[in-house]
């Protein structure tokens, strides 16, 4: 029989290098996602128990769920931006060195800074109907529910600042990739 | 034509309520001399439901056929509007309190500043309601866990002593047939029974007893004022007369929906006596006072509504 | 609209050109090794910005928005932890120990087990992405340090994991049923034994590999492991049947929805390091922290599908694809085998929800038209689904058993491995159109 190795390494490797401070302050913030995903699990659970076992099912434990679920997916692309760790299909880039690899990752981080720029200017359009009334008066918009809470103008206002970020993140990665002389 | 206007539905493609409402497009076509040509979509094809009445203002749709209380959360207004649980007990009554009873006039107060506007009301009927246990009046509802999404109704059955729960379209199916919840609010009788709903649900209530939502159809406001009064006035005509049919066509399918439940012999349609429909009203009544002090615009549809009730000795 | 004169006015090339160009630029981009959902995203906004202008752009990050605050994708977060929970315990490692007992002397035994484990797992989530993730952390690993062909144990974590949307419950049926107006129990049983039969012929498939060639899925030899020693490692299924037990209990026992039910799940492991005496802070937000980055990476991936999709059908894409359908024959099975061929092309471009969003709604009408059984073709529907979420250049199972693979495997070389696996659910798509009674309709 083959000695039974350990278990996969499965050591977190933090922000990518050329992400720069901002990658390393963003992968840092990934604890409070991580804990709410904790917490979403618990708060389900907590749900079933007062439900089947009280038969006093809550009005909030669904939507902090989706609430706290929502911004780790929203987070997660940033996070994972920031470490260099999204799926990419490497068949030609693998097959590139030196200076073609670097002028391919400025561009495509240029690329995505502005589509994330773009994306952040069209946030910000429903950002300003999900926080302001027509009248002018501020006022989140809510989940319409009995218990109504903002979230859903909470998120839209968290996902307009997570593209920002997310363009600032690119930003920083092409420069970095820029700077970084044919090292690759 | 003169005009392409996309309108995206609230509703799937093979709904009934669908079918419908592309017949509403040819009819718009038709008596526009083809001068409008109306491209109805599914829900969700273009943007979520929820999402509609932005798209609309920013100018990607031109248009929507849509439950009003989706927009609760931009203002709580448009959830008491939308479905005054208890209010309605016959479809004709709400057509008249929007044409006559100052309802239409208030639906555009609230939706012009939104950049919309509202073209006519309509509505699927009084929905069914759906129960794995016997259901016979108020007192039934107590402790019944029953799944509700929207604020109005999730608040009244509250009061009633019911248990509601969040949970989203997709997981009433399975959540009923294995019993994580005993009632349901959903749809209409038929497409109830379409979804197989009555196989897992084997008690339900009909009529039903808490809903009846406001489907309102509404237009990009800056398109509308750019559209002449000719084809303005086609348009308004057109909801009007495909209101009455789709209530028409859709009591016609309920009751073929009924007879063929009943002859199942496994589903169980069960009829509140009139006294138990009052009492629900009553409590009901008492949550429009609450939700009336939402807002400004909450007031001035609880005061117009109780107003047009109370004249018309409904109330 | 000056600013954007660099870009060709879409518009004028019509929607024929256009979805051409589209997949064009798709692929262009994918193989330039940009991050994919930033391919889908980009090219949502390109389209967005050429054939509408700037004020099309908010059409998609209203999707984005609306696509990530859904309960439905609660489930996957779950599953992931659930699986990052398993494989930083000792858990994963006793359990497939253990399974390498009960497989004893049957070739592929561990490979066999892990598809009824995936079966399982099918039975207890209605989406896919969650399995996937689970199986390549839980079983890739331990199949590979079991001395297992790395394409043999690469197919059957991305085959199986894939099975969750055709054993019930099934979200893709549950849209398919909400959208044709059919009866969602229906779909469920007619879907259950065409289910079973797909994972049938993965189970044959790894018997007849096994046989024709032991030396990709070795077997214990005789008297390598004494009786006292299998004794004590059969000890590790224990703790994750009582997992199982727990969810599939509080499923069909009526306790929890079934998104709940997932997080009974992530309890259930938790409580079982507990009583491991593994159970560590650290433990808890490694898993977490792995859970967060696996999710960016599968719901973006979703997200840019979405938009593409929103984008497309803004651009007149449905009445384009029933254009494609109505009028080439009048033959029923040729319009089936012409939607199939639609399908599978789309699959190769797009993931199952944004599939699903642009042709349930073109083709339930056709379907019903020919007089076809909507039920039985919902399963083919499922089916056919199972094609997409291996089928390359866009295959989201490859891409969520890449985001936890040891980085030696390739996104290259899990598609290589996913080929047969493609050719038996195609195989099981044929039989469902030429057997309709499969489905016991
Ligand atoms: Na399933
Ligand atoms: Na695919």
């Amino acid at each position: 029989m083959n000695e039974p190795q350990e278990t996969p390494d499965r050591e977190d490797h933090g922000a990518a290098p050329e992400a720069g401070a901002l990658g390393r302050m963003i992968n840092a913030l990934g604890v409070v996602f991580a804990i709410g995903i904790l917490a979403s699990a618990g708060i389900l659970f907590l749900e079933v128990i007062l439900r089947y076992g009280l038969n006093k099912p809550t009005v909030w434990a669904h939507e902090t769920v989706i609430f706290l679920n929502a911004c780790a997916f929203v987070f997660g692309g940033l996070y994972v931006a920031a470490r260099d760790g999204h799926i990419r299909v490497v068949l030609i880039y693998d097959q590139l060195t030196g200076w073609m690899r670097r002028i391919f990752d400025i561009v495509i981080s240029i690329t995505n800074m502005i589509a994330a720029a773009f994306f952040a200017w069209a946030a910000w359009q429903s950002l300003v109907r999900a926080v302001w009334t027509p009248a002018g008066d501020v006022r989140l918009e809510t989940s319409g529910s009995a218990w109504n809470p903002p979230t859903p103008g909470l998120l839209k206002v968290f996902l307009f600042v997570v593209l920002c970020v997310m363009a600032v993140q690119f930003a920083v990665l092409a420069i970095n990739y820029w700077r970084k002389k044919g090292d690759s | 034509q003169e005009y392409t206007f996309k309108f995206q539905s609230s509703d799937p493609a093979g709904n009934a309520n669908f079918l419908l409402q592309q017949g509403w497009a040819e009819s718009v076509s038709e008596k526009t001399d083809g001068r409008i040509e109306i491209d109805l979509l599914p829900v969700e094809t273009i943007v979520a439901h929820t999402e509609t009445q932005d798209a609309i203002a920013a100018g990607i749709i031109d248009g929507h056929f849509t439950d009003t209380s989706y927009f609760a959360g931009k203002e709580p207004a448009f959830g008491l509007i939308a479905n005054p649980v208890g209010a309605w007990s016959d479809p004709e009554q709400m057509f008249d309190f929007m044409e006559n009873g100052g309802g239409n006039e208030l639906m555009n107060e609230m939706l012009e500043p939104y950049g919309l506007h509202f073209i006519g009301a309509t509505t699927p009927g009084l929905e069914a309601f759906l129960s794995k246990v016997p259901l016979e009046g108020v007192d039934d509802l107590k402790g019944l866990k029953m799944r509700a999404p929207e604020g109005m109704v999730q608040r009244v059955f509250a009061a009633a002593g019911a248990a509601p729960v969040n949970l989203p379209g997709s997981e009433v199916f399975t959540s009923l047939d294995k019993g994580v919840i005993d009632a349901a609010d959903y749809t209409v009788f038929s497409t109830n029974h379409a979804q197989g709903m009555h196989d897992v649900a084997k008690h339900p209530v009909y009529p039903g007893f808490h809903s009846m939502p406001l489907v309102e159809v509404s237009i990009n406001k800056a398109t509308w004022d750019s559209l002449p009064e000719d084809l303005q006035t086609a348009l308004e005509e057109s909801v009007r007369e495909f209101s009455r049919s789709q209530v028409a066509a859709l009591a016609e399918a309920d009751a073929a929906a009924v007879a063929e439940a009943e002859a199942s012999g496994e589903v169980t349609v069960h009829d509140w006596p009139d006294e138990e429909r009052a009492r629900f009203r009553a409590i009901a009544k008492e949550e429009w006072a609450k939700a009336a002090e939402a807002s400004e615009a909450s007031q001035k549809v609880y005061d117009t509504l109780t107003t047009y009730l109370t004249e018309n000795g409904l109330m | 609209m000056d600013l954007f004169g660099f870009l060709p006015d879409f518009q004028s090339m019509g929607i024929e050109m256009a979805t051409l160009a589209m997949f064009i630029m798709l692929l262009g981009l994918l193989i330039t090794g940009m991050p994919l959902a930033f391919v889908t995203l980009l090219v949502a906004l390109l389209f967005a910005l050429g054939w509408f202008g700037p004020m099309a752009v908010p059409l998609i990050t209203s999707r984005i928005f609306s696509f990530v605050n859904s309960f439905v994708f609660v489930s996957v977060p779950m599953f992931v932890l659930m699986a990052a929970i398993l494989d930083r315990s000792g858990i994963a490692r006793d359990l497939f120990d253990a399974m390498r007992v009960v497989g004893g002397r049957l070739r592929g035994g561990v490979a066999i087990q892990t598809l009824l484990v995936a079966v399982v797992l099918a039975a207890m989530s209605g989406i896919i992405g969650g399995e996937v993730v689970l199986l390549g952390l839980l079983a890739l690993p331990q199949m590979l340090r079991l001395g297992y062909d790395r394409r043999l144990a690469i197919g059957v974590c991305c085959a199986g994991g894939a099975l969750g949307t055709m054993v019930p419950p099934s979200i893709v049926l549950i849209i398919y049923g909400l959208t044709a107006s059919v009866s969602i129990g229906d779909l469920f049983t007619a879907s259950f034994l065409p289910g079973l039969m797909l994972a049938g012929f993965y189970i044959t498939y790894v018997l007849i590999r096994a046989y024709i060639n032991p030396a990709i899925a070795p077997i214990p030899e005789a008297n390598e492991i004494s009786t006292g020693e299998k004794l004590r490692l059969l000890k590790g299924l224990i703790l994750p049947i009582m997992v199982v037990i727990f969810v599939l209990g509080s499923i069909y026992g009526g306790i929890a929805s079934v998104t709940e039910a997932s997080a009974i799940g992530v309890i259930g492991v938790t409580l079982s390091t507990v009583i491991r005496r593994e159970f560590t802070w650290s433990l808890m937000m490694g898993a977490a922290r792995q859970t967060l980055a696996t999710v960016g990476m599968i719901v973006w991936i979703g997200i840019g599908a979405s938009a593409l999709v929103g984008v497309f059908n803004l651009m007149g894409g449905i009445d384009f694809v029933s254009g494609l359908i109505i009028g080439v024959s009048e033959n029923p099975t040729v319009i089936v085998l012409l939607m199939m061929a639609i399908l599978f092309v789309l699959g190769m471009f797009l993931d199952w929800v944004g599939i699903a969003l642009l042709t349930m709604p073109i083709f339930v009408p056709i379907i019903r038209d020919l007089g076809l059984d909507p039920v039985w073709f919902g399963v083919v529907f499922a089916m056919n689904m199972q094609v997409s979420f291996l089928s390359p250049p866009f295959g989201p199972a490859a891409f969520y058993l890449k985001s936890v693979a040891p980085p030696d495997i390739s996104l290259g070389e899990i598609f290589r491995s996913l080929l047969p696996f493609i050719a038996m659910q195609i195989l099981a798509v044929a039989i469902l159109i030429t057997f309709p009674g499969v489905t016991g309709r």
